[in-house]
Formats: structure tokens, C-alpha cells, sequence
């Protein structure tokens, strides 16, 4: 269980985690966007080096990201496995049939992994260092104006509080069920990929049923706690700019102005 | 005062016949109910009816003199707290401390009043060194008792257990037991608690018990008087005794009357003189 790290909290006492996170949401949402903008190892590297900035503002060790990482390993081999197959463009390396390995399409695939490990690492930090509720009260706020046009924003954010909360007890529950099925001789990792695909199948079932009863329970505790109205709420975590967050502002500003400099000179 | 007044209560789970036909009970402020049953005997629907989460067919429910329909359903509920089996499917918050600020956000109260008002729930629980935590690093017993703490919170009069031992292991249980034990001589009169249970040892915590069989009151009384006299009848619901009793039955000279576990200890103590 205790191997992912995507989407869950962990206490801590680093710098970034006195943040507001709201500010730490804007930052996140900045570089990710950052990154679409460029196609160059340099501005890469200037990414990189502000990612690595905020890791060990952090206080958490370096081995945690990287087992962080593991779980999605296999979809940034995907990935890479089409950009370098599928893109157009010459010089071709090598093809056999369809099949041709270009170097733009070798280059792609190099920005695509670097892209997609910065990407994850910085919302891997906004996840680790803000507590759900926290997260949902910040989206709650920043979305804020949303709710003139009548978006429902008080409970989306309680609803994707709700949902973070439930993520590592459905992944235990997912390992039960799993280790249940194994104990009775279901294998999950031998035979081709329809046999592996089938093999899900009664794993899929239970865990869908528990997360419904899981569901209606919480409905009926949270409506006996008096929970009526999403709107009609009070906030224990309420929300304040520190000094920490000017700083934070600060550092993102040069980053995002050396950053574009360095896209427009190198692209 | 009566804290919750049950008249002619009906009720029936779609396509399934009658569980609750003119079902009246009536509950005392400040006692504490033990409401037990086998499985499907209607504890936990009757709970459930009670806190309106279900809608029954017929009767009357008053909780506090407020007689429960839709309009009054929010007053009355901010009177009564429950806490569940699961201890997971009842964690709302991230933390311990905004699972229990939860209720209170519910309730509307200002922000600045709530961290002392969380810190003293906990406090009473014993839970207060936990408020940082996450459910994740919580065991069964933990959980249950920030639960417990949630529902304090909101200062109810009447708390509502269903089964909220039956997943713990035996120090939890014993931890939960313990704190409710504490509350009620902390709070007296002013708390009323009812103990939805198919433990009988659990059940003999507590000042009356009432035993359901498929919806019906079958025996009701205080803890001597249910397991003295219808410790037959408890055998054919299936539901047993508790240990004191049992022991007492085994014993080739027996205690006059019911004793609970501390009594019979005492008692035997006293053979040996």
C-alpha cells in the first residue's frame, strides 16, 4: 500500500508546506503550462532545475518521487513507444512495414519523457504536501467566481475532496481482493492479454460493489452529521496569503520570466 | 422526558413484507438502551428510521417532543449523533481534526470557534495527540472513537451506536466500550445512548435492554430482569448470554440473582470466607 505517492498526503514540515494551496495550485498550473509552450532542451533544463528547487523545499527524500514514478512507468513506456514508431519526418533511422523510427520522432520522445516526469513530479507535490480537504477549499475559492454562472463549485470540491480521501482505501481494498482471488489459485500476471484481461473482470466486480456500499454509507453518515447544502457550509481550514506565498510568488515570476526568455531565444 | 417516543411505527423494505407493524417504544432522557437482535431483526432499520434516513409507512416518531416529519427532520437530527459499523465508510475528513470539524461546518460554525471546539471532542475521547492524522495511520478502535468524537461535537442528546464494535479487535472494542462508559458519567442525564449490539456482554453495559425479533419487542427490561428471565428465549433467537450468565449457570451452587461480571467475581470472592 504504501507505494503510491500520486494523489496522496503526506504530513510533513518542509517549506512548501506552508504554502497556501492555493498558491501552490497557480504554480503547479503555471509550469505545467510552461512546459506545452516549449520543444528545446534548454528551456527543459531550467524547468528541471526549478522542479528539482521545489523538491527539496519539500524535506522529503528524493526515493519517494522515484517510487512515485514506478506506477506510471509503464504508460511513459507507451508513449514513448508511439512517438518513436509513429512520427513522420526524416531522417528515418530504420522501418520495417509501417513501422519507422525518425529522429524528430527519437527527439519527441526524449521531450515527451522529460515533460511527462516534470508534470508528474510537480502535481506529485502539490498532491504530498496539501491535504485533499485543502485542495478542494482552494479550488473552491479560485473557482470561486464560477459560481455566478451557477457552476456548482461548493460541491464539486466536496466531491473531489471525497474522492482523494477514498483513493488509498480503494487501492487497499483493490489489493485485498486481489490477494484474495490469488490465495484461491486466480493469476493476474501469467497467460496473454485477454487471459489477463478476463482475470480483472472478477476483480472489478467486488471492488465496484464495495465502493457503492462504501458510498451509500458515507451518504448516510454525512447526512446524519447535518450535511444538506454545499453552499451553507462554514470552513475550518481557512485560507491565508503569508509572507511564504509572496516568496513563492516571487521565485515563480523569475522562473516564468527566465523561462520565457529562454523559449523565445531557443524555442 | 422522554428522548425518543416510538407510536405505531410501520414499515416495509420494498417487495418484502412488514418488518415494523404498530411498534412502540418508548426511550427515557439520560438511559441507556441496549437494542439487540439477530441479524435482520430490524435494530439497525429501526435506528435508521428514527434518524429519518429511511421514510417509514406509518406512525410517530418524536425525538425530544419534536415530532419528526421533513420540515422539523434538521432540528431533530442536530439532537442526535450516530456512529456506524464500518469505520471507514464514516471518515469524511482527511484528517482526524476535519473529520471532525465536518459536523460543524454542517452546522455553520465560525471558523475561529472550531479548532476548540474540535480540540475539546477529541480531548473527551482521548484522541487529541491524533488531530494531525490521517485515517490511513488509524487502527479500528481509533477511528471509531474519532467518530464518536465527531458526533460529540455536536453536542447531541441522544447518541445512536450501531453495532460500532462489531469490526474492532478486542482492545478497540474494549477502548470504545470504555470511553462511552466515561461519557455517560460525564454527562449523565443530559447524554442518552442507545447500543445497537448482538453482544451480549456489550449489552449487559447498559441500564435496559430490548430485545427484537423480526421487528417485534420481545422481551424489555433491565439487564437482570432480561437475562434472568428469558434466558430461554435468548437461547432460541439464537442471540446467547453473557459471560457472567453463563458462568452462573455452569456453577454447581448458583448467585441468587443476576450478576454482571464485576458482581459475580465479588460474589464468588465472598464463597471462600
Amino acid at each position: 500500500m504504501n507505494k503510491i505517492v500520486i494523489g496522496r498526503y503526506l504530513p510533513g514540515d518542509g517549506w512548501v508546506y506552508r504554502l497556501d494551496p492555493r498558491t501552490k495550485i497557480l504554480i503547479t498550473f503555471i509550469y505545467v503550462l510552461a512546459l506545452v509552450f516549449t520543444n528545446n532542451w534548454v528551456p527543459y533544463v531550467w524547468a528541471t532545475a526549478f522542479l528539482i528547487l521545489v523538491l527539496a523545499l519539500t524535506k522529503q527524500p528524493l526515493a519517494l518521487y522515484w517510487s512515485g514514478l514506478k506506477p506510471i512507468l509503464w504508460l511513459i513506456i507507451f508513449t514513448v513507444v508511439l512517438q518513436i514508431f509513429f512520427t513522420p519526418g526524416s531522417p528515418v533511422l530504420w522501418h520495417w512495414g509501417f513501422l519507422r523510427v525518425t529522429t524528430p520522432g527519437v527527439v519527441n520522445a526524449v521531450y515527451v519523457v522529460i515533460r511527462f516526469v516534470l508534470i508528474i513530479l510537480m502535481s506529485t507535490v502539490l498532491t504530498l504536501t496539501t491535504p485533499p480537504t485543502s485542495i478542494a477549499t482552494a479550488l473552491e475559492s479560485l473557482l470561486g467566481p464560477l459560481k455566478k454562472v451557477r457552476v456548482p463549485v461548493a460541491e464539486l470540491a466536496l466531491m473531489l475532496s471525497i474522492a482523494l480521501r477514498f483513493v488509498p482505501l480503494l487501492l487497499d481494498e483493490t489489493q485485498k481482493i486481489m490477494n484474495a482471488q490469488k490465495s484461491r489459485g486466480m493469476s493476474f500476471s501469467s497467460g496473454g492479454p485477454i487471459k489477463r484481461a478476463k482475470a480483472v473482470i472478477p476483480m472489478l466486480v467486488p471492488l465496484f460493489v464495495g465502493a457503492l456500499q462504501r458510498a451509500l454509507d458515507l451518504a448516510n453518515a454525512m447526512e446524519v452529521r447535518g450535511f444538506q447544502d454545499a453552499n451553507q457550509r462554514t470552513h475550518y481550514r481557512v485560507l491565508k496569503y503569508g509572507h511564504e506565498d509572496y516568496q513563492a510568488a516571487a521565485v515563480t515570476a523569475v522562473f516564468v520570466v527566465v523561462f520565457a526568455l529562454l523559449v523565445l531565444h531557443f524555442g | 422526558m422522554d428522548a425518543i417516543k416510538i407510536d405505531n411505527l410501520a414499515y416495509h423494505y420494498e417487495d418484502q413484507a412488514p418488518l415494523f407493524k404498530n411498534f412502540n417504544l418508548t426511550i427515557q432522557a439520560g438511559d441507556w438502551v441496549a437494542l439487540v437482535g439477530h441479524n435482520g431483526s430490524g435494530k439497525s432499520t429501526l435506528a435508521k428510521l428514527i434518524l429519518g434516513l429511511l421514510e417509514r409507512d406509518d406512525g410517530k416518531i418524536t425525538v425530544y417532543d419534536l415530532p419528526l416529519t421533513e420540515e422539523n427532520l434538521g432540528k431533530a437530527r442536530e439532537k442526535m449523533g450516530m456512529v456506524f459499523q464500518n469505520p471507514d465508510n464514516q471518515f469524511v475528513g482527511a484528517t482526524v481534526a476535519d473529520d471532525v470539524a465536518f459536523g460543524l461546518e454542517n452546522q455553520q460554525v465560525p471558523s475561529q470557534d472550531m479548532p476548540a471546539k474540535i480540540e475539546a471532542a477529541l480531548k473527551t475521547v482521548g484522541m487529541a495527540a491524533f488531530a494531525d492524522r490521517e485515517p490511513h495511520y488509524l487502527s479500528g478502535g481509533q477511528k471509531q472513537r474519532v467518530a464518536l468524537a465527531s458526533v460529540l461535537a455536536l453536542q447531541p442528546k441522544i447518541i445512536i451506536l450501531d453495532e460500532a464494535t462489531a469490526m474492532l479487535d478486542p482492545q478497540g472494542r474494549a477502548a470504545v466500550l470504555q470511553t462511552l462508559k466515561d461519557l455517560k458519567k460525564a454527562y449523565g442525564d443530559q447524554l442518552t445512548l442507545i447500543m445497537i449490539t448482538h453482544d451480549m456482554d456489550e449489552a449487559s453495559l447498559a441500564d435496559r435492554v430490548v430485545v427484537l425479533d423480526d421487528g417485534k419487542l420481545v422481551l424489555d427490561g433491565t439487564p437482570a430482569e432480561v437475562f434472568e428471565a428469558g434466558d430461554q428465549k435468548l437461547k432460541d433467537l439464537g442471540l446467547g448470554l453473557p459471560f457472567s450468565v453463563q458462568v452462573s449457570q455452569a456453577l454447581k451452587v448458583q448467585p441468587p440473582h443476576y450478576l454482571n461480571q464485576q458482581e459475580l467475581l465479588q460474589w464468588l470472592l465472598t464463597l471462600n470466607k
